[in-house]
């Protein structure tokens, strides 16, 4: 990672200067001094995009239905874990019922596996209700516009739903929680002209916040959390600090000091780039990025490549 | 720390070996390349095995062949679609024009929604947005700058095509702005698989080793 690109460091010491980092990086979310308000607080003091939030669920009926769009990706799903779970615990502490959909196979391991989650932690089962895994991409997601209930579910929030006409019509909300090829932009596309009247509300990754960003001023999504910070300060609002928390987000001096590292990294890369005769700067990256593992990379079959 | 795993026999063996497996993938940091793979390999496979099992258990068997077996008159409609499935998977026996057909299918039907939800979606509400919005200065200084800036992004993928002076730096422009972008979109990206190493790292402190909960 930190080696150079002329070669003046050993493969070794690049070896060692990763380990380093890594131990370091593990010591500060130990350390997680950023917990009790500390100089450094990782959640967002600007607590705009939360109060969008809170304001779009503070507009809920008494005991909603709330469709869970749940399309995260297997990678990118711990960033966004801590915060889906704490919208999940206020809609819940709302009376909501929690309708779970997926349409991407990744989408619907995580979403088995929360469900799977809530119902150990004591959730009634009436208020969960498990859609499944639509297949079709695009076009499954249309139908389930108009038939999103299986034949073979049951429950209370199920034959509400089927009452209702069996169509995400029944719901008073969509959360969508993306990271994965079908995520919130695809329901603003799919499902937002076919059902205008339901409110999206997306939690996502933080890669995905530029490309979600402009539906949230268009109002095609009425709230999104999309950062890391807005996350937090979601968090917070909802746990603060000092009462039982298992879903932590993660530690803001860890967060602090890889970022410092990067920009080290980058750095280093950028001044190598422009002073050594002429080497591009991506060039000079992977050269640091090869050095640090001693050879070119791997490659991963398409398959087993999670993000 | 991930809460994904109980605190039984089963949760206890998973936690181990998401672990184990952690470091393997992390020894390669270290020059060890074996256990790298090893991991690719079963993550690939385990993949595999899952898109399999989801196919069958949650697409196949309860909503093509169940239904077709326990009242075939009442979804006459799923007898073309199992031919249309058994044409994909006996593609390789088949002539090409028999089994391109459910691939044109998917193809086109996919290609149809996407395009189809792409401008009604997202290309005319945000051209009304950026636009059309309420006309405040800043809102239309905004949309001014947005729109200037897309232009010169569209000029810059004009490869091959003659121009003039202008347009050759309009679109050299184009091609810097992209890369800005670009650049601002990895900053991005590095925060959030910076958050993903410090989460694992927390999954082993916590869950695996126990040191903090």
């Amino acid at each position: 990672m930190t080696a150079g690109v002329d070669g003046a460091r050993s493969p070794r010491a690049a070896r060692l200067a990763t380990v380093a980092v890594i131990v370091l990086l593990g010591a500060a979310a130990f350390a997680r001094p950023g917990d009790e308000g500390g100089a450094i607080v990782l959640a967002n003091p600007d607590r705009s995009r939360v109060t969008e939030l809170r304001s779009a669920l503070a507009a809920l009926p008494e005991s909603p239905a709330v469709l869970i769009g749940l399309d995260g990706d297997l990678g990118t799903y711990p960033e966004i874990r801590a915060v889906v779970r704490t919208a999940f615990d206020d809609l819940l502490a709302r009376g909501a019922g929690l309708a779970f959909v997926s349409f991407t196979p990744e989408g619907r391991a995580v979403a088995s596996a929360e469900l799977d989650r809530l119902a150990r932690s004591g959730v009634a089962a009436g208020r969960l209700l498990d859609l499944g895994f639509v297949t079709g991409a695009e076009a499954g997601m249309v139908r389930a516009v108009t038939d999103i209930v299986p034949a073979d579910a049951t429950g209370a929030l199920a034959d509400a739903v089927r009452e209702a006409g069996g169509g995400m019509a029944a719901f008073n909300l969509a959360v969508v929680v993306g990271g994965g090829d079908l995520g919130p932009r695809t329901w603003v596309e799919q499902v937002g002209p076919r059902l205008p009247s339901l409110p999206i509300v997306a939690i996502a990754p933080t890669f995905a916040q530029p490309e979600l960003a402009p539906y949230l001023r268009t109002g095609q999504l009425v709230a999104l959390l999309a950062t890391l910070r807005d996350g937090a300060a979601y968090v917070a609002s909802v746990r603060p600090t000092g009462t039982a928390n298992p879903d932590r987000v993660p530690s803001a001096l860890a967060m602090l000091i890889g970022m410092i590292v990067a920009l080290a990294v980058i750095g280093r890369s950028l001044a190598a780039a422009l002073g050594g005769g002429g080497q591009g700067v991506a060039t000079a990256i992977e050269a640091d990025v090869g050095a640090a593992g001693d050879g070119p990379e791997p490659s991963a079959p398409a398959a087993a490549t999670p993000s | 720390m991930n809460g994904f795993l109980g605190s039984d026999l089963a949760g206890v063996a998973a936690t181990w070996v998401a672990a184990l497996v952690t470091i393997g993938v992390w020894s390669y940091l270290l020059g060890e390349r074996r256990v790298f793979r090893l991991a690719q390999h079963l993550l690939a496979g385990m993949a595999t095995g899952y898109l399999v099992l989801i196919a069958l258990r949650e697409i196949l068997l309860p909503r093509l062949l169940m239904p077709l077996a326990n009242d075939p008159a009442g979804h006459l409609l799923l007898i073309p679609a199992l031919a249309l499935v058994v044409a994909l998977a006996g593609g390789r026996w088949l002539p090409r024009a028999v089994a391109g057909l459910p691939v044109a299918i998917l193809v086109g039907a996919t290609a149809a929604f996407a395009l189809g939800g792409a401008v009604s979606g997202t290309l005319l509400p945000q051209l009304a947005g950026s636009v059309l919005g309420p006309g405040t200065p800043l809102n239309v200084g905004n949309g001014v700058i947005g729109l200037a800036i897309t232009a010169l992004v569209l000029l810059g993928f004009l490869h091959g095509i003659p121009g003039g002076r202008i347009t050759g730096a309009a679109a050299g422009a184009g091609h810097w702005l992209l890369i800005g972008a670009i650049g601002g979109w990895l900053g991005f990206l590095v925060v959030s698989r910076l958050s993903l190493v410090v989460d694992r790292l927390s999954f082993l402190l916590t869950s695996w080793l126990g040191l903090a909960r």
